[in-house]
């Protein structure tokens, strides 16, 4: 075997393994989660009409963790989060966290029948044309947004939100103290 | 039939592996007798894989839900039209279609080289073989098609709406699948080649026109994905720069460059090394593909959900870049051409140019889709290359290929004489410029639009001229005319009518890229617009209740100007239980020279009020036809001509030479 | 010369002039269309603009420009209110990418690693180019490998017409 041969058969190997490298990288990953730039950040503020009692507007809320939850009443995930969140507004809500649903893309009527039918308890608000869920870089339903007493985005959660990661969330920010 | 299909495949599996065996060890050890029954093999295989699909066709129609895939992709409503497509709607069942167009191609090769075989067959057999078994042992392990369940329900899931919704569903991915999976034919040989030492210019005669037929294929495959996009999406365009689609484009691209540059090795024997390398490279491109599309590496519209077989793909990748490279690079001194050239500017510098472009395509779309993976893995900044950026940088590299296609026919070889070339150039360049000068006139503001349909016109009006002069001079002094002199010359006059397609493409593309309008209008029942010239009233909804679906069709009456009734248009939206969200079907008028193209976005008050996108699309009929042209073409080219003697590909670079020296005689 | 073949002469130079003026002019067309300003766009077709840049976050491919689906249609009416609240193009999709990330944007931004994308056409072209070159002048220094002609015996002056003249009509006619 040449030299010359040697080289070009170990230029070969080299660029293959720099390729099936690379292309391992994106093997581990699913490619529809995309990495939402709001967590540490500010929440954006917003105020919006309630269902059933006056608007809500998240800057009040400041010194409380709030849990913001966007939900439609045509998206079937949503249903499996719903025990999940009503279960920590019961636990936490004289505890100064507050669960807020915001609807997306969704008729009042809709979103009126669904509170009724699946038993929502906490706070619910209808968010039409959308402009809080843009700001929130909402891509689906249901999103979950964790934000801290001080008005910043902790978590972001895709798809419907277990009770277990609700429930460590909540405490951790609640043993913080005043933080 | 769980049972029956799984031990089908699992037979194949085992005749494969023995094709694979024997063919190679019968190649080493020189017994030809292991090697032809490993060729008879090819036979067994073919009926046993098809055997398989027919056992899944049978459960699809006949809703046997204790299939997996069958409950998963099939239901009771589904028409029986779609139940039979639902084959390959899907990961498991398309992989069935993929093993059964592979064992097709090995069949045809075992049948085509049953009398006089190159000395590459064996080991080309060994190859094909060879990546049989890796398809089939996917099929027979992570992505089993026949995997039963413990409990079938009562009805099936139903196929994806979007694959139930359009009778193209038959044809894109078959003709997909016949263009892809063929590129396995001319890489096999192209190993055997490599393997056995054969560098000359045997294994060309045998590739050229294998390549070409794939390459018609997926031309077709790649036209009707386009018209899918278009008249079954609804979003007005035809190629979205999705991952997958730019990716199907790869392989096209490198063999429509071997198609041109396997011509200076009959004529000229240069570029040996480097058709060898195309040929492997279109291989290694089309499984990089199927590697992104059923990986879940990129997300794309096209995606199969799998993730266990992305591993089993990259590996398969990486082996096939490995041994085809390797080789190449083993083979290296004996591969290189004495090649000379008289001049630049010449036939041979022409197609050096066509292949330097052609592959800067390709690279510049292969780094674009798979840039975002790149910066992801080092920085884990997660960006998005799009339609945009893609448009901007191959249109220049476009642009120059409508260029070279308008100029290089008239080039000759050697470059005898050119300023021949140059006087016959002088009609083309000459309706070339005018038309540069009209479209300028008529407002288009664009200049790529502009140049673009001046290249066009180049490239149609020389390959008219030149298939014209062909045709007089061939005319002279023989008897039959035209058509013989057509047929004399056929391999030139395909190739121009080939050219003459991709005119007719390229204006297609700039025509619906730069002078489409559209507009987005709410109607209440009753209500018109006016757009296009046209005016486009609202007339109501209309519900159709079917088996699997509920049809809402919005009537749009198209009234001309003057008043005279031109038409209707109904776009649709389908209501599918098994989806949250409608499907919208558009509804399309179209003409000639444009296409009036409706889509109902959403519908207010039960339909009392529609929202809808009405576009007006120039040119997207050119694109359809002059696809068709291009295969038609293609196909014109590899058909068989007169043999002189008995099927004698194998003799090689003499016999080749001496027919193009009798077809160039004649012109 | 004979006054037929001055003729000839004469519109064979004529014609070589009208293609050469048609060229000058198409390429002059070309250089004022390349050169000429855009028209400023109305209120509307900067949405489109904006839409066109930013990528439809529930589609896979599409545009907020291109796609039917209900989100993109909220992105467009919000981009339109953003321009008569006297926003810039630049601060919306600003906008929009501090809520979605860069990958919003339909093509990567121009700083940093991910701007290495824009100069990669010209880089592929270059070694192309550049490969092209060396590949042509490899070509062109070789010498010629075909073989001397063996030695045949003289042709006749009769025989030699015959050839002269199939000759002369083969290069009136081959393209080549």
């Amino acid at each position: 075997m040449t030299s010359r041969r040697t080289r070009l058969l170990a230029g070969v190997v080299a660029v293959v393994a720099v390729i099936v490298a690379l292309l391992m990288t994106g093997l581990g990953r699913d490619p529809s989660v995309i990495a939402s730039p709001l967590v540490g950040r500010a929440a954006p503020n917003f105020t919006l009409p309630q269902l059933g009692g006056p608007p809500v507007t998240l800057a009040k809320l400041r010194g409380q963790v709030v849990v913001i939850n966007f939900w439609a009443s045509w998206c079937t995930e949503c249903q499996v989060e719903q025990a999940a969140l009503d279960q920590a507004w019961q636990q936490f809500q004289d505890s100064g966290v507050v669960v807020i649903g915001v609807n997306f893309q969704d008729t009042t009527g809709a979103a009126r029948d669904y509170v009724r039918t699946d038993g929502v308890t906490y706070p619910v608000v209808e968010d039409a044309g959308s402009k809080t869920a843009l700001a929130y870089g909402l891509r689906g339903v249901p999103e979950t947004f964790v934000v801290n007493r001080r008005g910043r985005i902790v978590n972001h959660v895709i798809g419907p939100v277990s009770a277990a990661t609700l429930i460590t969330e909540i405490n951790s920010m609640l043993l913080k103290g005043t933080q | 039939m769980s049972q029956l299909g799984t031990y089908l495949l699992l037979f194949a599996l085992a005749v494969s592996g023995y094709g694979l065996i024997a063919a190679t060890v019968g190649a080493k050890t020189g017994r030809p007798a292991l090697v032809e029954s490993a060729r008879r093999c090819a036979f067994a295989l073919f009926a046993t894989v098809a055997a398989a699909c027919v056992t899944m066709l049978a459960a699809l129609l006949t809703n046997d839900f204790a299939i997996r895939y069958v409950a998963d992709n099939s239901a009771r409503e589904t028409p029986a039209f779609f139940k039979a497509l639902s084959l390959w709607a899907a990961d498991d069942g398309s992989l069935l279609l993929w093993n059964l167009i592979l064992a097709g191609y090995i069949a045809a090769v075992a049948l085509r080289f049953r009398r006089d075989r190159p000395p590459t067959f064996p080991y080309a057999l060994g190859v094909l073989f060879g990546v049989q078994v890796f398809y089939l042992t996917l099929i027979n392990g992570p992505a089993r098609p026949f995997a039963s369940l413990a409990n079938p329900p009562a009805d099936g899931r139903g196929p994806a709406p979007l694959l139930q919704n359009h009778p193209l569903m038959a044809v894109h991915p078959p003709f997909l699948y016949l263009g892809f999976i063929g590129f396995t034919v001319p890489f096999a040989f192209g190993v055997a080649a490599l393997l056995a030492g054969q560098g000359s210019d045997q294994w060309v005669s045998v590739i050229r026109r294998w390549t070409l037929v794939v390459w018609c294929f997926l031309t077709v495959g790649l036209v009707l994905g386009a018209l899918w996009s278009y008249s079954v999406l609804g979003w007005g365009g035809y190629w979205a720069w999705d991952p997958v689609e730019n990716v199907a484009l790869l392989p096209w691209l490198t063999s429509t460059a071997f198609l041109h540059s396997v011509m200076l090795q009959e004529r000229r024997g240069m570029a040996r090394l480097w058709n060898i390398a195309l040929v492997i490279g279109a291989f290694a491109l089309m499984t990089f593909g199927t590697f992104l599309t059923r990986g879940n590496v990129l997300s794309s519209v096209h995606a199969f959900a799998q993730t266990s077989v992305g591993p089993a793909y990259l590996a398969f990748l990486a082996l096939v870049l490995l041994a085809g490279f390797g080789l190449v690079a083993w083979r290296l001194p004996e591969l290189r051409t004495p090649a000379t050239l008289t001049s630049a500017i010449s036939r041979e510098g022409a197609f050096v140019a066509n292949n330097v472009l052609l592959l800067a395509a390709t690279a510049i779309i292969l780094l674009g889709t798979t840039f975002p993976l790149v910066v992801e893995a080092v920085s884990g900044q997660q960006v998005t290359v799009g339609g945009p950026y893609f448009r901007s940088s191959v249109t220049p590299v476009f642009l120059l290929i409508l260029l070279l296609a308008g100029t290089a026919p008239l080039l000759p070889w050697r470059a005898t004489n050119r300023s021949r070339a140059l006087r016959r150039l002088r009609v083309p360049a000459t309706a070339a410029a005018l038309v540069v000068i009209v479209t300028a006139g008529a407002g288009v503001h664009q200049v790529a639009a502009v140049a673009g349909f001046g290249l066009a016109t180049l490239v149609f009006v020389t390959s008219t001229q030149e298939i014209l002069t062909g045709l007089a001079i061939g005319r002279r002094g023989l008897r039959g005319g035209a058509v013989r002199a057509l047929a004399r010359g056929r391999r030139r006059h395909a190739g121009l009518v080939v050219h003459i397609g991709l005119a007719l493409v390229a204006a297609g593309i700039v025509a619906s890229s730069s002078l489409g309008q559209q507009t987005q209008v709410t109607l209440k029942t009753g209500q018109s617009t006016v757009f296009a010239g046209q005016v486009l009233r609202y007339q109501g909804l209309r519900t159709d209740q079917q088996p699997q679906r509920i049809v809402l069709t919005a009537t749009v009456s198209v009234t001309d100007p003057g008043g005279g009734a031109a038409g209707t248009l109904g776009p649709r939206m389908n209501l599918y239980p098994a989806s949250t969200e409608p499907i919208g079907s558009p509804s399309i008028r179209r003409g000639i020279v444009w296409d009036l193209y409706a889509s109902v976005i959403s519908l207010q008050q039960s339909g009392g009020s529609a929202t809808f996108r009405f576009y007006r699309n120039p040119g997207v009929n050119w694109l359809w036809f002059g696809g068709l042209v291009m295969a038609l073409g293609g196909a014109a080219a590899a058909w068989p001509g007169r043999r002189r003697r008995n099927p004698g590909d194998n003799q090689g670079a003499s016999t080749t030479r001496k027919r193009t020296a009798v077809e160039a005689g004649a012109r | 010369m004979t006054a037929a073949g001055t003729l000839r002469r004469a519109r064979a130079g004529l014609a070589g002039l009208l293609v050469l003026i048609a060229l000058v002019a198409g390429l002059a067309t070309l250089v004022i269309v390349a050169a000429g300003g855009h028209p400023r766009a109305s209120q509307a077709q900067q949405v489109q603009q904006i839409a066109a840049g930013l990528h439809c976050p529930i589609c896979k491919d599409l545009s907020v420009a291109d796609s039917p689906a209900p989100l993109a249609q909220q992105i467009r009416q919000e981009i339109a209110q953003k321009l008569r609240a006297g926003e810039s193009a630049d601060q919306i999709r600003a906008g929009f990418v501090a809520a979605y990330g860069d990958s919003v944007l339909m093509s990567p931004p121009r700083h940093g690693l991910a701007g290495a994308v824009y100069y990669l056409p010209l880089l592929v072209l270059a070694a192309g180019l550049i490969t092209a070159f060396m590949v042509l002048r490899r070509w062109l220094r070789a010498p010629s490998p075909d073989p001397p002609q063996a030695a045949s015996p003289p042709l006749s002056a009769a025989q030699r017409r015959a050839v002269a003249k199939a000759v002369a009509r083969l290069r009136e006619e081959e393209p080549g």
